[in-house]
């Protein structure tokens, strides 16, 4: 049985090519613009919005260090500006 | 329709959220300041906490996100439960675990958060306010 690092990793990684290939070819991946959860390597909901990934993946996989959610086609390397209080 | 109003911090608006630790249910009062200038309508995220906050109420991990300003570099998200018992909000809430927070305060509320509800001052200068 894989440790939950080594699980996170192999789902870490599947988020990765899913949103890569999302936003390479989403006219032909089925995960494009969705929220996609990930358990134990698998992918195993398929979401509208955040709120119900979130509700569904909890439902199937309680333990969260072996959960993994991704937004497919977003940009994560954008960068965001967060202000420094005075 | 339900609106909750709390007074300013350091003269700055802020808002309260309960977290739930996930090994023993504990109820945790978040102070978190208000800035509609964090993120946009769509970043990806909605609120800032300190990551033990993030792990210590069990959230699952989203990829990362880059960050710049107060925080450079790269941030886990995390899907956290989040609470606002007066409004009857109680939903699941990306949320950037970040290494140190304000000073003053237990994170921010960025603006995809905010614009969840009516926000501001509700004709009170020295409080701020959410109504759903």
């Amino acid at each position: 049985m894989p440790n939950s690092s080594t699980v996170q990793d192999v789902n870490r990684e599947l988020a990765r090519k899913i949103n890569d290939e999302a936003r390479k070819n989403p006219q032909q991946s089925p995960y494009a613009n969705k929220f996609v959860g990930i358990a134990n390597g698998q992918v195993v909901v398929v979401a509208d919005d955040p709120d119900e990934l979130s509700q569904r993946l909890r439902q199937i996989e309680p333990d969260p260090a072996k959960c993994f959610g991704v937004e497919a086609s977003r940009d994560y390397d954008e960068v965001h500006e967060i202000w420094e209080l005075p | 329709m339900p609106r909750m109003q709390w007074p300013l911090r350091r003269g700055r608006p802020c808002l309260q959220v309960v977290l739930t630790l996930s090994q023993g249910g504990q109820a945790l009062t978040r102070t978190l300041l208000a800035d509609t200038g964090a993120g946009s309508r769509h970043v990806g995220f909605e609120l800032l906490f300190d990551e033990d906050d993030c792990l210590l109420c069990g959230g699952f991990l989203y990829p990362s996100v880059t960050l710049g300003g107060a925080h450079v570099g790269s941030f886990p998200i995390y899907d956290v439960p989040v609470k606002v018992p007066a409004l009857g909000f109680n939903q699941n809430v990306r949320a950037v675990g970040v290494p140190s927070v304000p000073a003053g305060f237990d994170g921010i509320a960025c603006f995809g958060f905010l614009n969840r509800f009516t926000y501001g001052n509700f004709a009170n200068p020295d409080e701020f306010g959410l109504e759903c």
